[in-house]
């Protein structure tokens, strides 16, 4: 880039072109895509635990077992809090270390607004089914998609559109909808895998694990692709 | 500065007519655009980028300091000077302007 104004008629396309060559290698520089994932996938590994011995299991004569996962509900939106906090801190203070400013708070701030929705949705189905009889026959396949869309990992994948969004990058977009396939789709993330295979806590833990593993992944491809791009 | 030339008749309504002195040049839009992009830019990282001498990028700064499109914060990080700058809404407003200005203007020049 130099000083001159525009001397050809021709100019304004390559000035333009010019002009989002400059945006797009500072949105390169202020990625910082693999820490977040890092981040996600840490919370979701240290939710398996909590979820583990603070689930409280009833098995009846029959053969039938109730479960309550009373430990996601208080692991969850601190654990989120704290994770979206964290995100937006590396965030910044790796920014500011190349001389960048960066716009991540609206990531964070999505971020602990749908942290309310996972227990605001449990308080409203709890309430729902303590007034209203449970249907004799089998729910309708959208209200198992919904229920793992408020789940916390669906809101990670909410919040993680929203940085892909922020950081105009497809890779993370298309990683994403990936995941959200993952995790709203395939793996049975309320109600865990039945036997014979798993007990209940195991069933539960399983989709956890491969949900946390994805992430990981997702963190370990993002950083070598920042790597070799540096 | 000379922009793009037009007929007479045409140039009441020709786009290169509504461009900014100040912000229609390579360097300042680049600044500009760095700035909008990064929310708030160090000296260094733009003198790096834009490839400029700390004196020559200075002057664009003063240029656009002055007409109010951007704000120039200096200070310390230890011992080290930094000197951080951040876009104004007129800077932002200017921006958007301009680029749309240069659109105009091309989709003009691809019409004949």
């Amino acid at each position: 880039m130099t000083a001159d104004s525009m001397p050809a008629a021709n100019d304004p396309r390559r000035l333009l072109s010019e002009l989002r060559a400059l945006a797009h290698r500072v949105r390169l520089e202020q990625r910082m895509t693999w820490v977040a994932l890092l981040v996600l996938a840490a919370v979701t590994f240290a939710a398996i635990p909590v979820d583990w011995f603070a689930m409280q299991v009833r098995c009846h004569p029959d053969g039938s077992c109730e479960f309550a996962r009373q430990g996601m509900l208080y692991y969850w939106p601190p654990a989120t809090l704290l994770a979206y906090g964290a995100i937006a801190f590396f965030y910044l203070r790796a920014a500011r270390a190349r001389g960048l400013g960066t716009r991540v708070l609206p990531y964070a701030i999505t971020g602990a607004v749908t942290t309310v929705v996972f227990p605001a949705a449990w308080l409203a189905v709890h309430l729902y089914f303590q007034s209203h009889p449970y249907p004799d026959g089998p729910l309708p396949y959208w209200y198992f998609v919904l229920d793992r869309l408020v789940m916390p990992w669906g809101m990670i994948g909410v919040t993680l559109l929203l940085l892909a969004w922020l950081e105009r990058s497809l890779a993370l977009l298309l990683f994403t909808s990936g995941y959200l396939v993952l995790v709203l789709l395939v793996l049975p993330m309320s109600d865990g895998f039945g036997a014979p295979h798993f007990g209940i806590r195991a069933g539960m833990a399983v989709p956890q694990v491969i949900a946390g593993v994805v992430l990981l992944l997702g963190a370990a491809g993002f950083r070598a692709v920042q790597r070799r791009h540096r | 500065m000379t922009a793009v030339t037009g007929t007479h008749d045409e140039d009441a309504a020709h786009p290169a007519n509504g461009l900014d002195e100040v912000v229609h040049q390579r360097v300042r839009l680049g600044i500009l655009t760095i700035t909008h992009e990064a929310r708030r830019v160090e000296f260094g990282y733009l003198r790096t980028q834009l490839e400029l001498t700390a004196g020559n990028l200075s002057k664009h700064l003063s240029v656009l300091e002055e007409a109010g499109l951007i704000e120039v914060e200096k200070g310390y990080e230890g011992r080290r000077g930094r000197t951080w700058i951040t876009l104004t809404a007129l800077g932002a407003k200017a921006l958007a302007d301009e680029i749309g200005r240069l659109k105009k203007l091309i989709a003009r020049v691809e019409d004949r």
